[in-house]
């Protein structure tokens, strides 16, 4: 059973060369843009970090996507 | 209506979205590959090397349908000018220029055992590769341009030419003789000439591929709106 699923009537190599270059390069795409938003929403957090108390009040207050990764990056700590 | 894709409104989905597509993927990749890879029975005619399909053509639908929507959010975006349209492009992009190249990597894998060769510049290979083209400039558009708002003129000017090749792409079998066979499914008039044991493992990997291609695409909008909101973080 294992051998047939292998080797597949000697189309086995295309086959699985197939699928593995589809999810290979599919992870390494994944893992990427992962790195990347991490990146920016770490970098964003420190950015915000950085203001006054009272500058970071407003920034906070008027914006959700800065409220979000804030509290997000805090949480990560 | 516009509204409804404000960035602000929609960032707190965004991650809701990707925690629920990162809790099924994993199950619904096992059973795809189950079907794909062991349950569908080899082709009368290619045998095994059949199950190349159940990678290929999802790939080079959604190489296709990628370019169609910044084609499609390009023009909006032209007439209406929400800039919130051109992100969306941008984040679709890399997306389709990696499925054109799996799409032309697997169609060239499957062409060996069945046409006996790695490769033949015909009609609908030839237009693939036109296509990952554009892919390519669309891309090196946003790295080069420093100025965003000509770089989203420049990328929705491409992509509108662009879109001239995804009906050569598509009815290239049926203008010119090529290897290609012609389609097996017409999505538009829901109608399929494939056996429905081979017909569900190919609807399976296509919903796990569509799956990876909206986690892809949520990452990286998410990437895109904390971007400018970095940007113009002084503003605020």
């Amino acid at each position: 059973m294992i051998q047939k699923i292998m080797f597949m009537n000697g189309y086995g190599v295309f086959v699985w060369f197939s699928f593995a270059i589809t999810f290979v390069s599919c992870a390494i795409i994944y893992i990427k843009t992962l790195r990347t938003l991490k990146k920016y929403e770490n970098e964003y957090a420190k950015e915000l970090n950085k203001l006054s108390v009272s500058e970071r009040k407003i920034v906070l207050k008027k914006s959700k996507v800065a409220s979000q990764v804030f509290a997000s990056y805090n949480k990560s700590f | 209506m516009f509204d409804l894709i404000n960035p602000s409104r929609v960032f707190s989905w965004i991650q809701k979205l990707i925690n629920f597509i990162n809790s099924i993927f994993f199950v619904v990749l096992m059973i795809a590959l189950t079907f794909a890879l062991i349950i569908s029975p080899p082709d009368y005619l290619q045998s095994d090397s059949v199950r190349i399909m159940y990678v290929h053509v999802p790939s080079a639908w959604i190489a296709l349908a990628s370019f169609t929507a910044i084609a499609f959010f390009s023009v909006l975006s032209f007439i209406f000018k929400i800039k919130n349209l051109n992100l969306i492009s941008k984040s679709i992009a890399p997306i389709g220029l990696l499925f054109t190249f799996l799409a032309i990597i697997t169609g060239s894998l499957w062409g060996q055992p069945t046409w006996g060769t790695w490769w033949v510049w015909d009609a609908r290979i030839t237009s693939m590769v036109v296509l990952s083209f554009f892919y390519i400039i669309l891309i090196v558009i946003h790295k080069l341009i420093e100025d965003e708002d000509k770089a989203y003129k420049a990328a929705s000017i491409v992509a509108i030419i662009g879109s001239i090749n995804i009906p050569i792409i598509k009815y290239s079998v049926d203008w010119w003789n090529t290897l290609h066979q012609p389609q097996s499914i017409n999505l538009l008039k829901g109608t399929s000439s494939i056996h429905s044991s081979m017909l569900l493992p190919l609807m399976l990997m296509l919903l796990v591929l569509l799956l990876y291609c909206a986690l892809i695409f949520l990452m990286k909008y998410k990437t895109e709106i904390i971007r400018i909101k970095k940007k113009n973080i002084k503003r605020l």
